[in-house]
């Protein structure tokens, strides 16, 4: 059965998500059902069996291994899909969603995240890869009865299945040139042929790169962002932001620094113009939104951005910076997004940034809060963002990318301005009609509260954090 | 290993906040927070001073070292340590510290717990950056100490004062990222040497040999952050802003301890690091410096505002501090360290008096006085003392300085000291006119004529600040003494490495393509 | 390399060859008589126009969807079933597994009231 090992954290998951199915399908109208904690069991399953395989790794059927930076990547899910949980009751209860259908769907996207970020085939990335997409796709338009939920979803959706097609494409081509989709062999066969690239391995790279780079939201495949994270429940938003680009960017840097590598000097050139593209028009654009959470998706466009240069730079800091990055990135934004996710009142999003003016003076807990992750979003200093970020462009000065790196730091300094807007809101401004903001439920509280303590700890003592995830790179390339 | 006196400046601050953060923000807590602050950062001051004590003035090394490894897989040290540069600089941050608190006694109520935690977080930072020896951990102070002055600024400020707060932050910020990569860099040259060690630790980066092509872009990256802050013309326009708008509390703090920052850097990081680039660019950051001597004097000349007068005179006065850094002689580089000290008595205790005035009559326009010599003539006695110790009367503090700096400054280049010589001049114009028409002639205005003098608490205040500009003006050597032994080991530094490079014949250095 | 492909292109003349042909000849061999049912198009009982603004009931979609659904899952039991012999008990295990899922959802959806249609 040993065979099995290296699928047990996701089987855990996906356990908990039938059961939360089967729940649902039993439960009578009306009847309140612990639902939550049973997706919290089979997180606590999934990270339990992680820690046992840290050790010495399992690879299942070839095709799915478990190894350091899989397993790096399975616990920034776990950890999303906790605090996911915790900060999603509210809003279910507020909205009236359905709650089974909420936490089944929650439970199966990270399950194919999982899937996703220990997959070593094409194809089972492709499969991991629509588990999870279509689950957000329906998690995204889950307020049925908001038209910009419904617009949102659609687009996402259309979109998402474009890329998707492309994505298979290029699995095709790659198949069609090296008659193999697992990534050793594809690896090792255009090593083999590499000395001038085909236009053959050209296409089936590219297309690969579309699909990525969609699921990343690099610009130009990020139209799609600010609509979605829109139109989602902000704990829905937090989770997306962080869970899909997690597991988007541990199978992009698999396919692309295992496979492609030998193929390097054809698409860098490309990837650093989409990185500087991701980096310049994430922040620019964010700077003009009034919608907070628009604001943040721009945000979450610049932070693709940052982690695609660390996946440029390419070397060892390179690597281990993605795994960083991914981690506080993943921490930070889900904390931002349940504070945008308490603030929701019933009638009233409550998401403009004017909605924020004088939080501080009637909700001062929140109002430090939402800053401390605006700062680390920031890269401020002793803020989890602000290792993240030394750490990329530490990766990026090292292999040799200055103009890069300079564009990187410029960028976040734009961004600064507006994380900054919403903190000169809180603290700096008054009014008379102050955003109305229900009580805040115990869990989510502590939620936040948890996240926030994990950004300064990442931020003041991150080196036992720096050390695994150095480690986890070294068992892969 | 005795007692860890460096940590404890920095965390002493932070231990306070903390405290202070589980105290309820209520009216009857008022004065117990007020006073935990204010005994919190009289420790600190007392700390300083201890400090100083123990010092050995003799010694050019760093003391009282703690090194601690922090993040070792990138030669990350918590590395700290204290030098004559240094030393009077982290008491004079512990000096005006608790002024500020004291100042703000009266004039701030609103969110008081916030204020108090934010002044001594940024001390903390403050004192950060002064000890720090790596310059990783340089760095994470640098940019945390923006924060608490951001929302100082921003919450506690005047008029305008969210665009100044914003302005500040970003304005700094700006040039402090590119530093960030420059600091990156250098570490990752250093792992490309012979010992192959990615660090951060300064002392094995000053005995580094920069390539010239890359001393020029690492030089001009820390520079540019060290010039917004000091601020060196045309890097100055955050400055004006930030002064008027930030409470009298903050302005004592900007003024007295962040803009020395910018030049503290100058002499501990951009110089020694990078000699070659250092000799290369000195002319030009003269030029800049002595231009913005004369312009903030002109400027400062024409200022309705009290306080963006005083604004304008730092940009004239920090002018000076770079010109003595930039000539590197012993009496230019000693005279811009004294002269940092003095401008931060001097300078804080102008913006102390224009608090006070403006606490009673709720305006800075010098138009809005006049005559106040028979009203409130004990405030008015302090303000003519601080005003001459700010123009540089010998006997006072600021003439030690500045005669120090124009000294190197001619030995270095009689031009440019010629033409900052006038900025002498100039200064006790625009101060000397000012004061006169705030307190000389008759009383204009009817709300002038019943303004209380001087309470016990501002006697408080300002009486530290007085003693200090006249101690500092007679025995100078007092504060000369240890600073002495570290600026020669700098300036040992300095030109021993571009001297070599001279003998080699690689005397010019040429802009890399 | 090429000649992998020579059946695939056979395949693809025989199948034009054979459309061609069919079309030909029959339009060679029809009787020519029309009248106004056989000129519409799609003769198969549905109205050719109607108004544009027609709706679906919405159930009709949830039945084909769920159609699809559980149908083209029994496409994966076919290759199975082939070779039972040889996956044995693993085989029969998985297809359990398999199966229960699919029952979970089936059971998910009945419940949701999806198979109701009124």
């Amino acid at each position: 059965m040993s065979s099995f090992n290296a699928i047990v954290p996701m089987s855990c998951v996906t356990a908990a998500a039938i059961a939360a199915m089967i729940a649902e399908a039993f439960r009578a109208p009306g009847e309140r059902m612990p639902i939550g904690p049973l997706g919290a069991i089979g997180l606590a399953g999934a990270a339990i069996s992680s820690v046992l395989l840290w050790k010495d790794g399992a690879s299942s059927f070839g095709v799915v291994v478990a190894d350091k930076f899989g397993l790096f990547v399975t616990f920034i899910l776990i950890i999303v899909g906790v605090l996911s949980l915790a900060i999603s009751e509210p809003t279910i209860d507020r909205e009236r969603l359905p709650r089974g259908e909420y936490y089944a769907l929650m439970l199966f996207a990270l399950a194919g995240m999982m899937l996703m970020a220990t997959a070593t085939d094409l194809l089972i990335i492709f499969l991991a890869l629509e588990v999870l997409s279509l689950a957000v796709y329906v998690l995204t338009g889950i307020r049925r009865d908001h038209a910009l939920a419904s617009e949102g979803a659609l687009k996402y959706f259309l979109l998402g299945a474009f890329s998707s097609a492309f994505f298979l494409y290029g699995i095709a081509f790659t198949y069609g040139l090296t008659g193999s989709t697992r990534l050793d062999r594809i690896g090792s066969l255009m090593a083999a042929q590499a000395m001038a690239p085909t236009p053959m391995q050209l296409l089936a790279v590219g297309l690969l790169l579309v699909g990525f780079a969609f699921k990343v939201s690099a610009v130009p495949f990020h139209m799609w962002t600010p609509d979605a994270y829109e139109a989602a429940p902000p704990a829905i938003t937090g989770f997306m932001s962080t869970g899909v680009k997690a597991a988007a960017f541990a199978a992009f840097v698999r396919v692309f620094l295992a496979a492609f590598e030998p193929l390097r000097p054809s698409w860098s050139p490309i990837l650093w113009i989409v990185a500087a593209a991701t980096m310049i028009v994430g922040t620019v654009v964010g700077v003009s939104q009034s919608s907070v959470k628009r604001m943040l998706a721009y945000s979450s466009i610049a932070h693709g951005g940052y982690l695609l240069l660390a996946l440029l730079a390419a070397n060892d800091v390179g690597k281990a910076a993605v795994l960083f990055y991914l981690l506080t990135y993943a921490v930070t934004n889900i904390g931002a997004f349940g504070v945008i996710s308490v603030l929701e009142n019933t009638d009233q999003p409550n998401d403009r940034v004017r909605d924020y003016a004088g939080l501080w003076y009637t909700h001062p807990a929140l109002a430090a809060l939402m800053t401390i992750f605006l700062l680390s979003l920031g890269g401020f200093p002793p803020m989890a963002g602000f290792i993240a970020k030394w750490y990329v462009f530490s990766a990026a000065v090292k292999r040799g990318y200055t103009g890069l790196a300079i564009i990187g730091v410029l960028t976040s300094v734009v961004s600064v301005f507006f994380y900054l807007r919403i903190i000169v809101m809180m603290y700096m401004t008054t009014t008379d009609t102050p955003a109305r903001v229900p009580p805040i439920p115990r869990m989510a509280g502590l939620a936040l509260i948890v996240s926030a303590i994990l950004v300064f700890y990442l931020g003041i003592l991150p080196t036992r954090v720096l050390d695994w995830a150095a480690a986890s790179i070294a068992t892969i390339f | 290993m005795n007692f860890p006196i460096l940590t404890s400046l920095i965390a002493l601050p932070i231990a306070g906040a903390v405290l202070l953060l589980f105290i309820r923000d209520e009216e009857r807590n008022e004065p117990l927070i007020r006073n935990i602050a204010l005994i919190v950062s009289v420790l600190v001051f007392a700390e300083t001073l201890l400090l100083w004590t123990r010092f050995n003035p003799a010694s050019a090394d760093f003391q009282f070292v703690e090194r601690h490894a922090w993040i070792p897989a990138f030669g990350i040290d918590y590395f700290v340590g204290v030098d004559g540069i240094s030393l009077l600089l982290l008491v004079l941050t512990g000096f005006l510290t608790p002024i500020a608190l004291l100042s703000s006694w009266e004039s701030v109520h609103k969110r008081l717990k916030m204020f108090c935690v934010f002044i001594l977080l940024l001390e903390s930072a403050m004192m950060g950056v002064f000890v720090s020896l790596d310059l990783f951990l340089f760095y994470v102070f640098w940019d945390a100490m923006l924060v608490p002055m951001y929302f100082l600024i921003g919450i506690w400020g005047y008029d305008r004062r969210i665009y100044a707060a914003v302005k500040f932050i970003l304005y700094t910020m700006a040039g402090s990222v590119l530093m960030l990569l420059a600091i990156l860099g250098l570490a990752y040259l250093h792992s490309q040497g012979t010992t192959g060690e990615y660090t951060f630790d300064l002392l094995k980066l000053y005995a580094m040999d920069v390539p010239r092509s890359q001393q020029f872009w690492f030089f001009l990256a820390f520079a540019l952050a060290f010039a917004i802050k000091v601020p060196l013309f045309p890097f100055h326009t955050w400055l004006p802003d930030a002064h008027v708008e930030a409470p009298t509390a903050g302005s004592v703090i900007l003024a007295g301890v962040l803009l020395k920052m910018g030049t503290y850097g100058l002499v501990r990081f951009a110089f020694p690091l990078f000699p070659e680039a250092a000799s290369f660019f000195a002319p030009y950051l003269a030029g800049l410096a002595v231009i913005g001597i004369i312009y903030g004097a002109l400027v400062a000349m024409v200022q309705p505002d009290m306080k963006k007068l005083v604004a304008y005179s730092s940009v004239s006065h920090l002018g000076f501090v770079v010109l003595g850094i930039a000539a590197m002689n012993t009496q230019g580089v000693q005279g811009a360290v004294y002269q940092m000290l003095n401008h931060g008595v001097s300078t804080g205790g102008l913006f102390l008096i224009v608090g006070m005035l403006s606490d009673r009559r709720h305006t800075r326009l010098i138009s809005e006085y006049g005559g106040l010599k028979n009203v409130v003539p004990r405030l008015v006695a302090v303000f003519f003392l601080i005003t001459l110790s700010s123009i540089g009367l010998p006997g006072l503090n600021g003439f030690v300085g500045e005669f120090l700096i124009l000294l190197g400054a001619f030995r270095w280049d009689p031009r440019l000291a010629a033409l900052a010589a006038t900025g002498v001049i100039l200064s006790a114009t625009y101060m000397l006119w000012m004061f006169q028409r705030v307190n000389y002639g008759p009383v204009t205005d009817e709300k002038n004529a019943k303004l209380p003098d001087l309470q016990p608490r501002e006697w408080l205040v300002i009486a530290p600040i007085v003693a200090i500009a006249i101690l500092m003006g007679i025995f100078p050597n007092l504060f000369l003494k240890p600073i002495e032994p570290s600026v020669n080991r700098l300036i040992g530094q300095v030109s021993q490495r571009s001297s070599q490079r001279l003998q080699a014949g690689n005397s010019e250095l040429r802009i890399p393509n | 390399m090429l000649s992998a492909y020579v059946p695939i292109a056979i395949f693809i003349v025989v199948a034009t060859g054979f459309a061609l042909f069919t079309l030909v000849v029959s339009g060679l061999l029809h009787s020519e008589k029309y009248n106004k049912v056989k000129l519409e198009p799609y003769e198969c009982g549905i109205e050719p126009t109607t108004d544009a603004r027609d709706r679906y009931s919405i159930r009709y979609y949830l039945v084909a969807m769920l159609f699809v659904i559980f149908d083209v899952e029994t496409v994966f039991m076919f290759p199975w079933a082939v070779i039972f012999d040889k996956l044995l008990l693993f085989g029969l295990i998985e297809m359990l597994v398999f199966i229960f899922i699919l029952v979970v959802g089936y059971y998910y959806a009945w419940q949701k009231g999806a198979l109701e249609w009124a």
